[in-house]
């Protein structure tokens, strides 16, 4: 997986792209994305790897990969972002160590 | 006839202002003495003006509509963005931007067939906001930024960021207000992987073999040998940034870079560095 197996159209990277932009979508986004991938028309593959918080599904999907991590921030927080911090270890876990679902 | 009176190329990842702590203390000493260095060098040319090229990181230009290059025309800029202020770990901060300088540069690039698209709202996030922090802390000197997409496929070919260079280079050079000092940073890079399987690594040997082939200023041969495919291979979520670099050597033709600190920042899950051109003397013929 990389850049170059990014799916343009997928509903996914239309709605990432602009949660990370608007202050009323990223707000309490762990808790209200149910409602967010019904107002984006994600399919039913990419609401339930949200659900999951299957990284690496969202990759495989179709999803940009520099979006990945910001998924991961999404659900985990963002600030001192290191190794260890719980969105760092997630997508680890998720991507690099390849176990898909972290939640 | 406007003057271009410092370039640049810089590593922007996050982790340099936003978990710095967590690197070894040689490296976190050696990038902070070498970044402040480049923001002496910097402001001692006494720019009016800097000129910026850095990955857009898709928070302008969306996946199903990138263009290569966009143009920030706005009179004022501010950052970081909200959703990223924590991340890089940077106060919000304002400066200025010039609106007659990004028009002169949109209108140019655009009729010599570039992909440029201009916009007067471009959120900012690590791409200007952790470079700023260390070469103009007060915020003191405008930035034209150009947005580029180096992450959605089809990207901009090296070749493609370094004639962009060159032609950047000719509007400062002939349309452009005469007496105008314009300083011009590539900002990305190096090794990094946000979003691929290398997302805790940093490849030490390209990183190394990339800063040396700058060193020999012969474009050419950077052309020739730093393909997209290498890039790819060294990270293929963001190391193909380092075309703002190729881009920067655009700016200065066949001039050797000068390395100013380097390293493998596997806390920082990046490559950094920076590296200038020196602009006093004239390029060599290669």
């Amino acid at each position: 997986m990389g850049i170059a197996d990014t799916r343009r159209e997928l509903a996914a990277n239309r709605m990432i792209f602009e949660v990370r932009r608007d202050p009323a979508l990223y707000s309490g986004f762990a808790e209200n994305f149910e409602t967010i991938m019904e107002n984006y028309g994600l399919s039913e593959e990419e609401r339930q790897a949200f659900r999951d918080i299957d990284i690496k599904r969202l990759g495989e999907l179709g999803v940009h990969p520099y979006f990945l991590p910001q998924v991961s921030r999404l659900f985990h927080g963002g600030a001192y972002n290191h190794n260890n911090s719980p969105s760092a270890q997630a997508y680890g876990r998720s991507v690099v160590d390849g176990k898909g679902k972290t939640r | 006839m406007a003057e271009l009176v410092f370039v640049t190329g810089l590593s922007h990842a996050p982790g340099m202002t936003g978990w710095l702590d967590r690197a070894p203390e040689h490296e976190q000493k050696s990038l902070t003495d070498g970044f402040n260095a480049l923001g002496e060098k910097l402001r001692a040319a006494k720019p009016d003006l800097i000129i910026g090229l850095a990955n857009d990181h898709v928070l302008n230009m969306p996946v199903d509509d990138p263009h290569d290059f966009c143009i920030g025309t706005a009179a004022n800029w501010k950052g970081p963005a909200e959703w990223f202020r924590d991340w890089v770990n940077v106060d919000p901060y304002q400066l200025a931007g010039n609106s007659s300088v990004a028009t002169a540069l949109f209108d140019g690039l655009s009729a010599q067939g570039y992909d440029t698209i201009a916009k007067d709202e471009l959120l900012f996030d690590d791409n200007w906001s952790v470079p700023l922090k260390y070469l103009t802390p007060d915020y003191d000197i405008p930035l034209v930024p150009i947005h580029m997409n180096c992450i959605v496929p089809p990207i901009p070919s090296p070749r493609t960021c370094y004639e962009f260079g060159q032609a950047v280079q000719k509007i400062v050079e002939n349309d452009l207000p005469a007496g105008l000092r314009i300083a011009f940073m590539g900002t990305g890079g190096l090794s990094h992987d946000p979003g691929g399987p290398k997302y805790f690594d940093v490849d030490e040997e390209f990183d190394r073999w990339f800063l040396a082939l700058l060193e020999e200023g012969d474009p050419e041969k950077v052309l020739r040998e730093c393909t997209q495919e290498k890039m790819s291979a060294a990270g293929d979520g963001g190391t193909s940034e380092l075309i703002a670099w190729i881009g920067a050597m655009g700016m200065v033709g066949a001039r050797p870079s000068i390395t100013i600190c380097y390293e493998p920042a596997v806390e920082l899950r990046c490559g950094m560095g920076c590296v200038y051109w020196e602009m006093e003397k004239e390029p060599a013929n290669v």
